[in-house]
C-alpha cells in the first residue's frame, strides 16, 4: 500500500503524547506532558491553536465536539471542542488516568487509572458511573466494545480484561502481559483496539507480535506478525473500515496488516526511530497520524485502501489458518463484487451484521465440505448468493441476531469469512461518498492582510510593528489594552504608552508619526489615528473615520504622507498632517503594503492560487515630484507554496520582501525590475522549526536585520528580542569554490551598488564614498577572477570578465596578461580596451558628465588594482590619463594646428614627467622616463599624419582593419615568441612594434581626435621628430615585439646595424643608432625602400630565419641594450607609457615616402 | 593586587549592547568602536557599556554564559569535578557583579543569576582553600591549580603568601642548625 510519510514535526516537549483526529477528520488533535492540547489544522500548521489542561496530559479522546482529556491532576476532564472552554469534570482517581476513550456512540467514556480502576461514565451525566474492579496494577489502557456491551482493559498486572460493562464483571482475562509496578515501566502501553463497525475482533498487543481475539467467543484467532517487528508493538488502531490495523512499536516501526489476509501492507520506520506511543486514522481512512514518546508528530499521507484489495484476494489462497481449525478470512475475487453490490444497497452496518447473522447458518455446512482451499472458494459463491436472497426475510433486529450469532459456536467461523470479506467492503462503499468529486488543483485560501513586521494578531501581546524606526507592541490583556511605542534612536522621540480604546490592530511607525488603525465594530466605522509627534503645533493627532463599509486592511507611512488600503479594493493617500490626498482603485484584494521616501509598494492578490500557491501582484509607485508608476501590476515571485511574510524596502530603497519559505529577494533595478533572491534566512537556522522574522534590510552595509526565533515564526515580546544580522548570498552556483565565492561576491556587490544610481536619478545625495568603495571591490573582484582564469588556462574566460571591467582595470589585466606570458589573451584584451576606449570617447561629447564619472570609477578601480600590483602605477596611469585627455582637449581646440601642438607637447612631457620625479618608488630610471613620455605623447600626431585627409569615418574603418590584420600576423608567431621568452637575455635591440595592445588603443584614439585635422607642410618634421623620439621606448620594450611583423625600416637596421656600429663605434645610446641608421635609410633609393618594405610583407615566411638573425645580431648588441634591459621589466608592464607604435608609425612613414 | 584593580581589567571584556542612538564609529586608543545604529548590537567594552547604560542609552546584551541553564550546568559541574573546571568567562565574578548592579533590569533572571554566580564562586574557593590546605599540610614544594581566574588567585594570593612565609619561618627555626638564627634575632 503506498503512502507517503510526511516529515516529522514538534508538536509537545519530550514525553508520552497522544493524538487523534476530529470526527471530521479535519483537525489533528495532539496533547503532551507539557499539558497542552493542541490543535492542528494540518501538519503544517505553525499555530495551532491549544488549550492547556494541566500540567500534564496524559491521554485524550475526542468525539462529538467533546475533548476528554486525562490530566495530572487526577481528573478526566471535558472541554468544548474546538473553543477549549473547560465543560466540567467527568471523574476523579486518586492518581491520575491512564488512559481514556469514548464508546462508538460518544455516549459514554472510559477512563483507566494507575489507582487500578476502570471507570465508564455517561457523558451527558457524570453522576452515572460504573467502576470495574479488579486490576491488580495500574491500568495501561481501555477500549470500548463498538456494540457497548463489553469493555476490554490492559493493565500492567499483565492481564487482559474483556468486561461486561452492565454487570461489571469480568467477562475473560487473558494473562498475556509481562508484569511491571508502573505504567512508566511497562515496555509496551498495550492500547487495545476493537475493531470497528464489526465488533468482531479485539486486537491486542503482544510483545512483537498483535493477537486478534474473536467477540463473543474469546478465542485467540488470528496473529498478526512481521518479521521486521523486533520490539514490542506499543499501540494498535483499526482503520475506520475495520479492514486494516496499523501497529506502532517501540523502534519506531509502523507496521499495517490487512486483517483478512494477514499481510503486512506497508511498513514505516519513524525517522528518528522514537517510540510511536500513539496512533490514530482519519475517518477517511487516507491517512494516519502518529506521535511518539520525544513529542514528534507524524503523519502517513496518502493511503489508498482500496488498491489494496486485489492484492488482497490474490493472497486468499496461500494464507493459512491460525490457531482455529478453519480458513480464516478467505475472500474470493467472485464474491467481492457481490459483496460490493450488497453494499450499494446497505451501506447500513445494521442490514449488513444482519445478513451475517444469516449467513451463520450456511457455514456449518461449509465447513463439512472445505477439504482444501479451493472448495472453500468455490462454496464461498452460495453463501453470497444466498445472502441477497434471505435479506429480505430477516427483520429482526441487530441485536437479537448479533446473540443469535454467538450462540452458533461452529457457525462462527463461517460468520468468519463472511465479517472479513464484508470488512472489504465499507472501504470502497462509505468512503467513496466522503471523496470530492473534483480532483484537480485545489484553490489556495488567499493570504490575509497583514502589517508587514508584526506578529499575528490574536496574541495577547504581539508586536504590532518592528522597523528601522522603533517598536510598537499592543498588549490585550484582561488588565490591560494598550499600545507601547519605543524608537530605536530616542533623538527621534521618547517612547510612547498608549491605551488602545479603539482596539487598533494596524500600527506603522516612521520618523514623523505613529499611524494606528482598527476594523469597525458593530457601532464604529474603522478609524485611522495618527499621532504626528513631529508637528510643530500643538495638535499632535489626528483621526480619520473611513465610510461606513469600508475596512481599513494595510496601512504604511511614507515621508510626509500615510496611505491605507481598504477592503473596498481602495488606496487611501493622507498627508501626514491629515489631508486627503490622491485616492485610487486596487486591482485586487491587499495583502501588505510598505512605504519608504516617496515610494509605495503595494502587494495584492491578484488572482486565486491553486495547490497553496498565493498568486500575489505588485505595485511601486512613486509619490513625489515625478509621480509615476514603476511597477504596475506584475506578479510577485514567490517560492513555491509559500506566502508573503515580509515586504519593505532596504533603508537605501530597493525594495525587498521575504516569503514564508524565509526567501529574502530584492528588486534589482537595472535589471528591468526583476526580483533577485539575496538571501535564504533557512540556510542558516539550525532546526527545521528555527525561524528568522525580518525586521530590516541594509544595503550599505549588507545586513539583514532579523531576530532568530527558536521553534516559531515569529517572537515573542517577552523576554525582548535581540537583532541578528545575517549576510546576504546569492544563491549562485558551487559557491564552496573559489570561483563561485568570487561571482557571488562580484554579482552580489553589482546588486546591492544599483541603490546609488536609483538615488542619483531620483534626486538624493549618494554616498559617494560607499559608491566608490563598492566599485572598487566589483573591479577588484573582476581583476582576481581574471586572475584565477588566467591561472586555471580559461582565457576565453578571461575576456569575457575583460569585458565586464572598466577600462582601466582592463589595461591592467593586459598587464597581468603579458606578464605572466599569455600573448594571445593580452591581444584579445587589447581589443576589447579599445572597444572600451571607444565607447568612453563616444559618450563624451554626448554627456561629459557620465565620462566624468567614469572616469572618478576609473580612478578607484585603479586604486583598486594597485592594490594587487604596484600603487605607483596605478595613480601614475590614471594621471597619465588625465594628461592624454588633456592632450586631446588641447588638440581640438587647436586643430589643425600642428605647430601648436608640437609646441605644447614639450610641456605635456613636463607635466608628466612630474609625477615620475614625484614617485621615486617606481623603478623607473629617469633616463627613460623622458623618452618613454614623448613616446606617449607621440600617437595622436603620428596617426594624423599617417592617414592625411582620411575622413574620420575611413580612418576608423582603417583602423580597425589594421588592428585585425596585426592580431592575425601576430598569431601565428606566438609560438615562437614564446620560445624566444625563455632566453632571458634576448632583448630585442631595434626598434620592434611594440604590444599590439597599446599600440591600437592609443592609434584609435589619435586617429579619432586628430581626424578632423588638416595636415600641413610641417608634417615630415614632425614626423621625423617622433621617430627620433620613438624608437627607444621601443627598444627597451618586452620580448613580445620580437613576433611583430617588421617594417622594411627595421628588416634594413637589422641588417645594417654592424655596419652602423662598425661607423660609430662611439654611439651608445640606441636612440643615436636608430638615428644614424634612418639617415642612412632615407638616403637609399625609393625602389630600394620598396623592397624593403615588400620583405618585411613577406616576413612571416621566414621568420625562422630572421629569428636567427636578429638572435646574433641581438647577442652582440647586448651590451649596447644593457642598461634598457635593466628596467625592461618594469617597461614591460607599464603599458600605458608604452603608448607609442614604432612599428605603426614607421611603416606610416613608409608610406608617406612612397 | 587590589580587587578593584582585578575589576577594571574586567572592564576590557567586551559585551554587547543596543545603543538607542547613532554615532560613527568612533577611535579610541583600544581600538576602534562602533558604528552604533540604534536596535542593532554591537559589541563595546563593559566600561563603555556601563556608562552608556547609566546615562540610559543602550540596553545590554548579557553575554552568552549568563544563562540560568549554563550556569546551572556549570555549577553542578564544578560541584562534581574536584578540581577546577573551566570558569564560564574568566571575569565572570566581576562581571556579573557590574553588570547585575548596574544592568539588573536588562538581564533576565537575574537574582538566579546572581546565586548561580555565588554559588560557583564558593565552590571553587572552598576548593581553592581545601588544596591550599592540603598543599600545606603535605608540605608540597609546588602544586598545580588550573582554571582558576585572576580574581581567585587574588583572593587567596596575600593570605597563602603570608602564610607560607610564616611557615618557612617557623620551619627554619625549628631545626637545629637555625638555633643560632634566633638568637641572632635577639
Amino acid at each position: 500500500m503506498p503512502c507517503e510519510r510526511k516529515p516529522l514535526r514538534f508538536a509537545h516537549c519530550e514525553g508520552h503524547t497522544e493524538v487523534c483526529f476530529d470526527d471530521h477528520g479535519k483537525f489533528i488533535v495532539t496533547c503532551g506532558s507539557d499539558g497542552d492540547v493542541r490543535i492542528w489544522e494540518s501538519l503544517d500548521d505553525d499555530e495551532p491553536k491549544f488549550i492547556t489542561v494541566g500540567d500534564k496530559a496524559y491521554s485524550l479522546a475526542l468525539k462529538n465536539n467533546k475533548l476528554v482529556t486525562a490530566s495530572s491532576n487526577n481528573t478526566v476532564q471535558i472541554h468544548t471542542f474546538p473553543d477549549g472552554d473547560p465543560d466540567g469534570i467527568l471523574t476523579r482517581f486518586t492518581t491520575n488516568a491512564t488512559h481514556v476513550t469514548f464508546n462508538c456512540s460518544g455516549s459514554r467514556v472510559a477512563a483507566g487509572s494507575s489507582d487500578f480502576l476502570v471507570k465508564v461514565v455517561e457523558v451527558s451525566d457524570s453522576s452515572q458511573q460504573k467502576t470495574l474492579r479488579g486490576h491488580e496494577a495500574p491500568v495501561l489502557s481501555v477500549t470500548f466494545d463498538p456494540k457497548d456491551d463489553f469493555l476490554a482493559s490492559s493493565s500492567c498486572d499483565g492481564s487482559v480484561v474483556v468486561w461486561n460493562i452492565e454487570e461489571q464483571t469480568q467477562v475473560i482475562s487473558w494473562p498475556l502481559l509481562q508484569k511491571t509496578n508502573d505504567v512508566s515501566g511497562a515496555n509496551s502501553l498495550c492500547r487495545l483496539a476493537w475493531q470497528p463497525r464489526r465488533a468482531k475482533f479485539l486486537a491486542v498487543p503482544v510483545e512483537t507480535k498483535v493477537v486478534l481475539y474473536e467477540r463473543g467467543s474469546w478465542d485467540h484467532v488470528i496473529t498478526l506478525s512481521d518479521d521486521l517487528l523486533t520490539q514490542p508493538v506499543n499501540v494498535v488502531a483499526w482503520s475506520p473500515c475495520g479492514q486494516f490495523l496499523a501497529a506502532g512499536c517501540v523502534g519506531g516501526l509502523l507496521t499495517l496488516w490487512d486483517v483478512n489476509s494477514q499481510l503486512c501492507v506497508e511498513r514505516q520506520k519513524h525517522e528518528k526511530g522514537f517510540t510511536v506511543c500513539s496512533l490514530a486514522w482519519n475517518p477517511s481512512g487516507s491517512q494516519i497520524v502518529y506521535s511518539d514518546t520525544m513529542g514528534c508528530l507524524g503523519l502517513l499521507d496518502g493511503l489508498s485502501l482500496s488498491s489494496s484489495s486485489t492484492s488482497t484476494s490474490t493472497s486468499t489462497s496461500t494464507s493459512t489458518s491460525t490457531s482455529t481449525s478453519t480458513s480464516a478470512p478467505k475472500p474470493t475475487a467472485a464474491k467481492k463484487p457481490a459483496k460490493e453490490y450488497d453494499d450499494l444497497f446497505d451501506d447500513d452496518d445494521d442490514d449488513r451484521l444482519m445478513d451475517e447473522g444469516l449467513s451463520d447458518t450456511n457455514s456449518p455446512l461449509k465447513k463439512h465440505v472445505a477439504g482444501d482451499e479451493d472448495d472453500d472458494d468455490d462454496d464461498f459463491l452460495m453463501p453470497a448468493t444466498g445472502r441477497v436472497r434471505n435479506r429480505g426475510a430477516i427483520l429482526d433486529d441487530e441485536n437479537s441476531l448479533d446473540t443469535g450469532s454467538l450462540k452458533l459456536g461452529p457457525g462462527k467461523f463461517g460468520d468468519d469469512d463472511e465479517d472479513a470479506s464484508g470488512a472489504i467492503v465499507p472501504v470502497s462503499a462509505p468512503v467513496l461518498p466522503l471523496r470530492p468529486v473534483y480532483d484537480g488543483p485545489m484553490p489556495t485560501p488567499p493570504q490575509k492582510a497583514f502589517q508587514s513586521g508584526s506578529t499575528p494578531a490574536h496574541l495577547t501581546h504581539r508586536f504590532m510593528m518592528w522597523n528601522s524606526v522603533g517598536i510598537v507592541r499592543g498588549y490585550n490583556d484582561e488588565q490591560d489594552n494598550a499600545i507601547d511605542v519605543e524608537f530605536h534612536d530616542t533623538a527621534v522621540h521618547h517612547a510612547m504608552h498608549l491605551t488602545n480604546s479603539l482596539s487598533h490592530s494596524m500600527a506603522d511607525l516612521s520618523q514623523e508619526a505613529v499611524l494606528l488603525a482598527c476594523s469597525s465594530t458593530d457601532e464604529l466605522a474603522s478609524k485611522l489615528q495618527c499621532l504626528h509627534f513631529s508637528s510643530w503645533d500643538t495638535n499632535k493627532e489626528w483621526m480619520v473615520d473611513l465610510p461606513k463599509g469600508e475596512e481599513a486592511k494595510a496601512v504604511c507611512l511614507g515621508q510626509s504622507w500615510a496611505a491605507v488600503a481598504t477592503s473596498s479594493l481602495i488606496l487611501r493617500l493622507f498627508s501626514i498632517g491629515g489631508l486627503q490626498r490622491e485616492i485610487f482603485s486596487l486591482p485586487g484584494p491587499v495583502v501588505c503594503m510598505s512605504a519608504h521616501g516617496e515610494q509605495l509598494l503595494i502587494v495584492y492578490h491578484r488572482a486565486t492560487g491553486f495547490d497553496g500557491e498565493q498568486a500575489l501582484g505588485v505595485q511601486l509607485l512613486q509619490l513625489g515630484g515625478r509621480r509615476r508608476q514603476v511597477i504596475s501590476g506584475e506578479p510577485l515571485p514567490l517560492t513555491h507554496r509559500s506566502y508573503l511574510s515580509w515586504l519593505g524596502f532596504s533603508a537605501e530603497g530597493t525594495p525587498c520582501f521575504v516569503d514564508s519559505d524565509g526567501i529574502v529577494r530584492m528588486l534589482n533595478r537595472s535589471l528591468g525590475n526583476t526580483w533577485t533572491p539575496v538571501c535564504n534566512t533557512r540556510d542558516t537556522c539550525k532546526s527545521r522549526s528555527d525561524h528568522y522574522w525580518v525586521v530590516g534590510v541594509h544595503e550599505n552595509p549588507q545586513q539583514l536585520r532579523c531576530i532568530p526565533c527558536k521553534g516559531s515564526k515569529y517572537p515573542p515580546t517577552l523576554p525582548r528580542p535581540a537583532v541578528a544580522v545575517l549576510p546576504f548570498k546569492l544563491p549562485l552556483c558551487q559557491t564552496s569554490t573559489e570561483k563561485g565565492q568570487m561571482e557571488e561576491q562580484f554579482w552580489r556587490s553589482v546588486l546591492f551598488h544599483n541603490h546609488y544610481s536609483f538615488l542619483s536619478s531620483s534626486g538624493y545625495e549618494t554616498d559617494e564614498d560607499g559608491q566608490s568603495k563598492s566599485l572598487k571591490e566589483q573591479q577588484e573582484l573582476l581583476m582576481k577572477m581574471f586572475a584565477l582564469s588566467c591561472k586555471l588556462e580559461r582565457e576565453f574566460r578571461c575576456v569575457e570578465l575583460a569585458e565586464m571591467m572598466t577600462h582601466n582595470a582592463a589595461t591592467l589585466a593586459i598587464r597581468y596578461a603579458s606578464r605572466s606570458r599569455r600573448m594571445a589573451l593580452a591581444q584579445r584584451l587589447s581589443e576589447i580596451v579599445l572597444e572600451k576606449a571607444n565607447q568612453i570617447q563616444e559618450e563624451e561629447p554626448e554627456e561629459p558628465e557620465s565620462s566624468s564619472i567614469r572616469r572618478n570609477s576609473g580612478y578607484d578601480q585603479s586604486e583598486a588594482a594597485a592594490g594587487h600590483h604596484s600603487p605607483t602605477r596605478g595613480e601614475q596611469e590614471e594621471e597619465e590619463e588625465e594628461e592624454q585627455e588633456q592632450e586631446r582637449g588641447g588638440e581640438l581646440c587647436e586643430e589643425g594646428d600642428q605647430q601648436e601642438m608640437e609646441t605644447e607637447e614639450p610641456t605635456g612631457n613636463r607635466k608628466r614627467f612630474n609625477p615620475f620625479a614625484k614617485e621615486s618608488v617606481s623603478s623607473v630610471t629617469p633616463s627613460l622616463t623622458p623618452i618613454n613620455k614623448a613616446g606617449r605623447a607621440n600617437p595622436f600626431k603620428v596617426l594624423g599624419s599617417g592617414k592625411p585627409s582620411a575622413p574620420p569615418g575611413q580612418t576608423r574603418v582603417t583602423n580597425i582593419l589594421d588592428n585585425m590584420t596585426s592580431s592575425r600576423k601576430a598569431a601565428p608567431h606566438a609560438g615562437s615568441a614564446g620560445k624566444a621568452n625563455k632566453g632571458p637575455v634576448l632583448k630585442p635591440l631595434a626598434p620592434r612594434p611594440k604590444s599590439k595592445a597599446q599600440s591600437t588603443l592609443l592609434q584609435m584614439t589619435g586617429s579619432k581626435t586628430t581626424s578632423k585635422k588638416t595636415r600641413d607642410s610641417s608634417e615630415p618634421t614632425a614626423q621625423q621628430q617622433k621617430q627620433q623620439e620613438a624608437p627607444p621606448p621601443a627598444s627597451s620594450a618586452d620580448n613580445t615585439e620580437n613576433k611583430r611583423p617588421k617594417t622594411g625600416f627595421q628588416l634594413w637596421l637589422d641588417d645594417n646595424r654592424k655596419s652602423i656600429l662598425a661607423d660609430h663605434p662611439d654611439m651608445e645610446a640606441e636612440t643615436d643608432v636608430i638615428k644614424e641608421a634612418m639617415g642612412r635609410f632615407r638616403t637609399l633609393s625609393a625602389d630600394e625602400r620598396l623592397s624593403w618594405t615588400e620583405r618585411a610583407k613577406g616576413l612571416t615566411g621566414e621568420a625562422a630565419d630572421l629569428k636567427k638573425r636578429k638572435r646574433a645580431t641581438g647577442e652582440g648588441e647586448d651590451g649596447v641594450d644593457h642598461e634598457n634591459g635593466a628596467t625592461e621589466a618594469d617597461e614591460n608592464s607599464a603599458k600605458k607609457k608604452k603608448s607609442l607604435d614604432p612599428s605603426s608609425k614607421l611603416s606610416a612613414f613608409a608610406f608617406n615616402k612612397k | 593586587m587590589d580587587p578593584l584593580e582585578v575589576e577594571f581589567l574586567a572592564e576590557k571584556e567586551t559585551v554587547k549592547i543596543i545603543p538607542n542612538f547613532s554615532l560613527d564609529k568612533i577611535y579610541l586608543i583600544g581600538g576602534d568602536l562602533g558604528p552604533f545604529n540604534p536596535g542593532l548590537p554591537v559589541d563595546v567594552p563593559v566600561w563603555l557599556a556601563l556608562n552608556l547604560k547609566q546615562r540610559q542609552k543602550c540596553r545590554i546584551v548579557p553575554p552568552e554564559w549568563m544563562d540560568v541553564d549554563k550556569l546551572e550546568e556549570t555549577r553542578d559541574l564544578e560541584r562534581k569535578e574536584d578540581t577546577f573546571t573551566p570558569a564560564p568567562s574568566p571575569y565572570y565574578m566581576e562581571l556579573t557583579k557590574l553588570l547585575l548592579n548596574h544592568a539588573s533590569d536588562n538581564i533576565p533572571k537575574a537574582d538566579e543569576i546572581r546565586t548561580l554566580v555565588k554559588d560557583i564562586w564558593d565552590t571553587r574557593i572552598a576548593k581553592l582553600r581545601l588544596s591550599a590546605d592540603s598543599f600545606i599540610s603535605q608540605q608540597e614544594a609546588h602544586a598545580q591549580l588550573d582554571n582558576l581566574t585572576l580574581m581567585e588567585i587574588n583572593t587567596i594570593r596575600t593570605f597563602l603568601l603570608d602564610s607560607l612565609n610564616c611557615m618557612y619561618k617557623l620551619r627554619s627555626n625549628l631545626q637545629p642548625a637555625s638555633s643560632k638564627g634566633q638568637y641572632a634575632d635577639f
